[in-house]
């Protein structure tokens, strides 16, 4: 027994990890092996992925059967009443074109700011008794920063960012954490309730209180895993159940924001024409009339298609001093449905800016 | 390959081990630089060819040197190559390891010169004293006449290589469970951007860079250390506890040590030390200083550290005569009581200073940051809470460091590393830090988490 006692940290050694490797057998399993890939050539965000989606097959490559048509469907026949550009609908790229130019130009003396005060569009848009149901009447312009007080914004880092950079910081409410993604976000214990130790889900949190807008930017942790099409659908999905849970709310898609160029060249799945493929399908979740799609991406990129080099130490997320430019963005393409930022009917409505 | 990879710690280390245990004596040192031909492969296949090159060249170099003219020649050479990858290298990427390697061959090819010892012979040991794998990436650097009896003969055990397992795993757990760690709150400041953190985030970056730079080089060395021991050698201490220190002076010789003392034997004493008056002191202080910055990089912030540094040397030796002119003590440097607790709080508010100007390697970028420390000018877009966040989120972690900052490690490792408790623990340390890896992805500056 002396060799027992000659290697007996060997022992312990082994010992633990017999026990280690029996606790995790499944994190050994997906990762060992992809491990002896050299740096550079390994995606181990996707070895993480592989284990968060294992659970939940609805995003599993392949199951995908509700195809673009289903969408498009909902969007058929669906045109602009008011004129005014609304992105994401199928209405045509004229309209696409012609926000982008709003977005480029945004003075504040902008003749795209909406034709219609709040109280003349109550005026105008609502016909007499005698009409059953009045097509309601969506602008989109600029808002005031009260226009989010009844605002939440779902979303990863990035949104983290917004929410601690932002002036909106003490206005609207934020559920965002670092590494959120589309697939858990209503299962993520990340909302602070007063009073109480534990965080609730979002899924609980939204049960419980209503909003009026829901801006949503997720999708650069997914990048890597799934396809277009299945990140698209559990996009969709989430949307649903948002609309379950809110009905009255306006749901703003964010684009999910681009990489530097720089970021994007690097060669791993973290690239601008992944993000654009997927911002194209996102754009098409859009209805135009519950549901709109921002492309936020115009606020912050260049002419080389990614983000500004200069607004971004990493590659990926804005310097705070450039959160603004976001803001921006936001405030000025806001929708406002009857002269009414969404929300319940005795909500405040907010003033449009002059 | 670095050491604190899963391809490292799983797959490279057991398998070599095992071999190079089961090899009779003759074959080990083959057996070591076939090993670590294998770890430098890993990482830098192109860079492998120089450094076999390199060895080639100056053990034939060793061997041949006789004159004064021989030497300069050959150290050209070394030299040369140093600085034609290091700052000509036109995007390529720098051969891993090429400062620490180039450094030990320049201290063989002077020691051999000036007849410290004589040439190595044989080939092999020479090689293995070149590319021997603990040291070959990140130093310690160390003399040839600290290794060469080692290299013939040495003692390779159970005992040996358990005990160098051990401390492997110590510096191990500093890396991965600290300095990794501590190196996102630095990483989170970036991406906030300089201009818009408050003046307390400002500091308490700053601490958690000095944290983690120490804890990513410390580990890095005691893994090194246990490595060499677990092979049967005796790699030299290359930090002691540097945050104990009460000067800059001090600090100096409790940090990378190696390097200090490279630069000790090879630059500073030839030009004289300060055996030469106080003006050729401050002069050969100024050259040691100018070197060690452009050893480190050429970017302007390592001159402004580097030159930093200097200055508070230079200033510190004028106190400390001005002390003993006024005091009369002619004892010693040594300061007690009070005036020994200012030279710490001294010391310690300055050093997180000289670590920004290191680690920001944009001047426009490092005078903001340096403005926001001592709070200039007006931060743009800043969340005045801030470093309550920072704090809630790494205050843990911050403060585990400082702990280990002192040497309160070393007291409790030193009574519990034979001991039961102690070896469980350092077992669940290395089961820990393996669980971390594949968590992290390995990479924790990819940040693949957004």
């Amino acid at each position: 027994m002396r060799w027992l006692k000659r290697w007996s940290f060997m022992i312990i050694l082994a010992i633990t990890g017999i026990v280690y490797c029996g606790a995790n057998r499944d994190l050994l399993e997906v990762t060992h092996w992809e491990n002896l890939i050299p740096v550079g050539e390994r995606n181990p965000q996707e070895d993480w992925m592989l284990l968060q989606e294992e659970s939940s097959p609805e995003s599993m490559p392949g199951e995908f059967t509700l195809g673009k048509g289903a969408y498009g469907k909902r969007l058929t026949g669906e045109t602009d009443q008011t004129g005014t550009e609304i992105s994401g609908t199928q209405d045509g790229e004229a309209g696409e074109a012609q926000d982008r130019e709003a977005a480029g130009a945004q003075p504040p003396d902008s003749d795209l700011r909406p034709p219609v005060t709040p109280e003349e569009g109550d005026g105008e848009g609502v016909l007499p008794e005698t009409e059953p149901e009045p097509e309601p009447e969506i602008v989109i312009g600029r808002v005031e920063e009260d226009y989010f007080a009844d605002a939440l914004f779902l979303g990863d880092s990035r949104t983290v960012g917004l929410g601690q950079y932002g002036s909106l910081r003490d206005i609207a409410t934020f559920y965002a954490s670092t590494g959120m993604t589309i697939y858990k976000i209503f299962n993520a214990e990340i909302v602070e309730v007063p009073d109480q130790q534990e965080k609730i889900t979002v899924e609980e949190a939204l049960q419980h209180q209503s909003f009026g807008k829901v801006y949503i930017m997720m999708g650069i942790n997914e990048v890597g895993s799934g396809t277009t099409e299945s990140f698209a659908k559990a996009y969709g999905e989430v949307i649903a159940r948002i609309q379950e849970l809110q009905p009255e709310a306006i749901i703003y898609i964010e684009g999910i924001l681009k990489v530097t160029k720089a970021r994007s060249d690097k060669g791993d799945y973290i690239n601008n024409e992944a993000i654009e493929a997927r911002n194209e399908a996102l754009s098409l979740l859009a209805d135009g009339e519950r549901i709109f799609y921002l492309d936020v991406n115009q606020a912050v990129c260049d002419e080389d298609g990614g983000l500004v080099k200069d607004y971004t130490s990493d590659g990926v997320h804005l310097k705070a001093k450039y959160i603004t430019l976001w803001e921006e963005y936001l405030k000025d393409n806001a929708v406002l449905i009857d002269g009414v930022g969404g929300g319940t009917e005795e909500a405040e409505a907010p003033e449009l800016s002059e | 390959m670095v050491f604190s990879s899963i391809e490292f710690l799983l797959y490279f280390l057991p398998i070599f081990i095992l071999v190079y245990m089961v090899v009779p004596q003759k074959l080990k040192n083959a057996v070591l630089v076939l090993g670590s031909m294998v770890f430098y492969a890993y990482g830098d296949l192109r860079g492998l060819g120089l450094l076999a090159a390199s060895t080639a060249v100056n053990y034939v170099f060793a061997r041949m040197i006789r004159r004064r003219a021989g030497l300069v020649a050959a150290l050209a050479v070394n030299i040369g190559m140093l600085i034609l990858f290091k700052y000509y290298q036109g995007g390529a990427v720098l051969p891993i390891g090429i400062s620490f390697y180039t450094f030990q061959i320049v201290s063989y090819l002077v020691d051999v010169y000036r007849g410290e010892y004589a040439a190595e012979r044989n080939f092999l040991d020479f090689a293995a004293y070149v590319m021997m794998f603990p040291k070959l990436a990140m130093g310690p650097i160390t003399g040839y006449g600290e290794l060469r009896r080692q290299l013939h003969r040495r003692r390779c055990d159970a005992e040996c290589m358990q005990d160098g397992l051990k401390l492997f795993i110590l510096g191990l757990c500093g890396k991965v469970l600290l300095a990794d760690r501590l190196a996102l709150l630095w990483q989170e400041v970036q991406v906030t951007g300089y201009e818009s953190i408050s003046t307390p985030l400002a500091w308490i970056a700053a601490v958690a860079y000095s944290l983690q730079l120490y804890f990513d080089f410390a580990g890095y060395s005691v893994m090194a250390m246990g490595l060499g021991r677990m092979l049967g050698f005796k790699l030299p201490e290359n930090f002691r506890q540097p945050y104990m220190a009460s000067s800059m002076r001090e600090f100096y010789r409790r940090w990378h040590m190696s390097l200090g003392n490279w630069f000790c034997k090879y630059v500073y004493i030839p030009l004289g030390g300060s055996r030469r008056g106080e003006i050729r002191t401050v002069f050969n202080l100024l050259v040691v200083w100018l070197l060690t910055s452009l050893w480190h990089g050429i970017t302007g912030n390592f001159l402004v550290w580097g030159m930093g540094i200097c200055l508070l040397i230079i200033l510190e030796r004028q106190v400390g005569r001005l002390w003993k002119f006024i005091t009369g003590d002619r004892t010693g440097n040594k300061v007690r009581g009070l005036a020994s607790l200012v030279c710490h709080a001294y010391l310690l508010a300055v050093v997180p200073v000289t670590w920004v100007c290191f680690a920001v390697p944009d001047l426009g970028q490092l005078g903001i940051y340096l403005s926001r420390m001592f709070g200039l000018g007006s931060p743009v877009a800043m969340y005045v809470g801030d470093w309550q966040k920072a704090l809630s989120d790494y205050g843990l972690l911050l403060g585990a460091g400082i702990v280990a900052s002192t040497p309160l490690v070393r007291w409790i490792y030193q009574r519990l590393e034979r001991k039961w408790p102690g070896m469980i623990l350092l077992a669940a340390g290395f089961w820990f830090c393996i669980h971390r890896i594949l968590l992290q992805g390995e990479n924790p500056f990819l940040y693949l988490n957004f």
